[in-house]
């Protein structure tokens, strides 16, 4: 009895996993992540590409591999919330062309102080569309949990947001839009943005 | 091994104690601080990841609701001006000399020293939060850092016994009980808060052992500036990265402040940070 039990146990054990993977037969979001991830740092800790001298050839190499990784579009539409539907595919264009800039100039930008350091992937979790990936960022003794949250979009999982101890990259950003449009209105914004990127543009050149 | 037993006997003590509900001593030696792993593993179950459900990132044609409440914006914003230039013009230039005075180790030792004297605080809040296991951790950690860590100087808890730090103040006791955040506060000084966790705060001074040893007030608020800036120096650049990176940063820091305490409350940190920490 008991060992009828066991094999009907194992049996299923065997479906589950077997229908498991065919759901999954496509990649998987770590598996996604890891690669995008991986070529930012082998550019960030490559010889050839450091210092601020290099900074321009070196952003423009990292944002070719950060576009197939990240979902740049998805994120802008996000953080202006229901202010996206009120401008014209061109101010969108704008937008999400400074928007771009200055992620790239924060987290491309953070990434670079770090150099030594070791990610470990932790775990994915899948719910319909979405997607969380913990890793672990390990500098100089110290751990950082590092989510990234992804979306199945046509070309595959792309990150659109990254959270850290419960704070989101993408709402924190999307808070600030929103005040600022409320009280300066959308070219307000475009200002404040053009201007955060010029402070970045002339941090490198003088460093 | 003198102390280790120490701990176990304390700890066995210690959950009796305060698990009033306790059946049998299994029960109790389940609770026990050696089994760390307990902590890491709710962490991974599957509220982990329940923010999904929230998630209304796809749904642009929604009114979004704003989930803080600030009145008091204005006045929160010359406050944080206020500290603003607190931090350029005196806490800057204050930890840049205290770091050039004091080398890292012995600043890394004072905050080892200031966070093993409010042990106190942390193991009532863990209690109060039905936290058994954790609040032993708290209680082991304690032990063995007053004693081997040389009166709380050196982390060996951590270091040779992996102990992580639990770290648990009034405020999110308050949320743990379901007290609700009330209205956003940036307070001059003391910086972001909320209604709850202004008092927890005041609550956590008074757990603090500090208040019943030194009567005068003037060396307990020079004790909290103290451990605040030594805080500071080892970990320098927070809040200048907060300014660096956002385009309005008092918005930017009360999102990061109502999430990070939020996150705190719901418990899903899937590492536990050092003390030193910020």
């Amino acid at each position: 009895m008991r060992i009828k039990a066991v094999f009907i146990f194992s049996l299923l054990l065997v479906f589950s996993v077997f229908g498991i993977s065919i759901a999954t037969s496509s990649t998987t979001p770590t598996e996604e992540l890891k690669p995008t991830l991986d070529g930012i740092m082998a550019v960030i800790t490559d010889p050839a590409y450091e210092g601020p001298v290099n900074k321009e050839q070196r952003r423009t190499i990292i944002m070719e591999i950060a576009r197939k990784g990240f979902d740049f579009t998805m994120m802008s539409r996000i953080a202006l919330g229901k202010d996206w539907k009120k401008i014209d595919s061109k101010q969108r264009e704008h937008f999400q062309e400074l928007f771009t800039k200055l992620l790239e100039n924060a987290y491309i930008g953070k990434l670079e102080d770090y150099t030594g350091q070791v990610t470990k992937y932790e775990g994915e979790r899948i719910k319909g569309k979405k997607a969380e990936v913990r890793t672990l960022v390990m500098n100089n003794g110290v751990t950082l949990p590092v989510n990234y949250i992804m979306v199945n979009s046509d070309s595959g999982w792309r990150v659109y947001d990254i959270k850290i101890e419960g704070v989101r990259l993408l709402r924190n950003y999307k808070a600030q839009f929103k005040s600022i449009v409320r009280k300066e209105k959308f070219d307000g914004l475009i200002k404040v943005l053009e201007e955060k990127n010029a402070t970045f543009a002339q941090e490198g050149s003088q460093s | 091994m003198k102390t280790l037993i120490l701990i176990a006997v304390l700890s066995l003590f210690f959950c009796g104690c305060a698990r009033q509900n306790s059946t049998s001593l299994q029960d109790v030696a389940e609770e026990l601080p050696v089994e760390v792993d307990m902590g890491e593993d709710e962490s991974l179950t599957d509220d982990d990841f329940d923010d999904f459900d929230n998630f209304d990132d796809f749904d642009e044609g929604e009114e979004d609701e704003p989930d803080y409440y600030d009145p008091l914006e204005p006045m929160n914003r010359a406050f944080f001006a206020f500290n603003d230039k607190l931090y350029y013009w005196v806490l800057k230039p204050a930890n840049y000399a205290y770091t050039a005075v004091l080398p890292y180790d012995i600043r890394l030792s004072l905050g080892n020293f200031v966070n093993n004297i409010a042990a106190p605080v942390r193991l009532l809040n863990n209690l109060l939060q039905w936290k058994i296991a954790d609040a032993g951790v708290v209680l082991s950690r304690f032990v063995i850092n007053s004693s081997l860590g040389v009166f709380g100087l050196a982390d060996p808890a951590l270091r040779e016994f992996n102990l992580e730090p639990r770290p648990e103040d009034f405020g999110q006791t308050l949320g743990v009980w379901g007290v609700g955040e009330g209205i956003y506060f940036c307070w001059p000084v003391i910086g972001p808060s909320n209604v709850r966790d202004s008092i927890g705060f005041a609550g956590d001074v008074y757990a603090h052992p500090m208040v019943y040893y030194v009567e005068d007030y003037s060396v307990s608020a020079g004790y909290y500036v103290g451990s605040r800036l030594n805080l500071l120096s080892l970990n320098p650049g927070v809040y200048e990265d907060l300014k660096k990176y956002s385009l309005d940063p008092y918005v930017s820091m009360r999102q990061v402040y109502l999430d990070y305490r939020r996150h705190k409350i719901e418990d899903r940190a899937t590492v536990q940070k050092n003390d030193n920490e910020l």
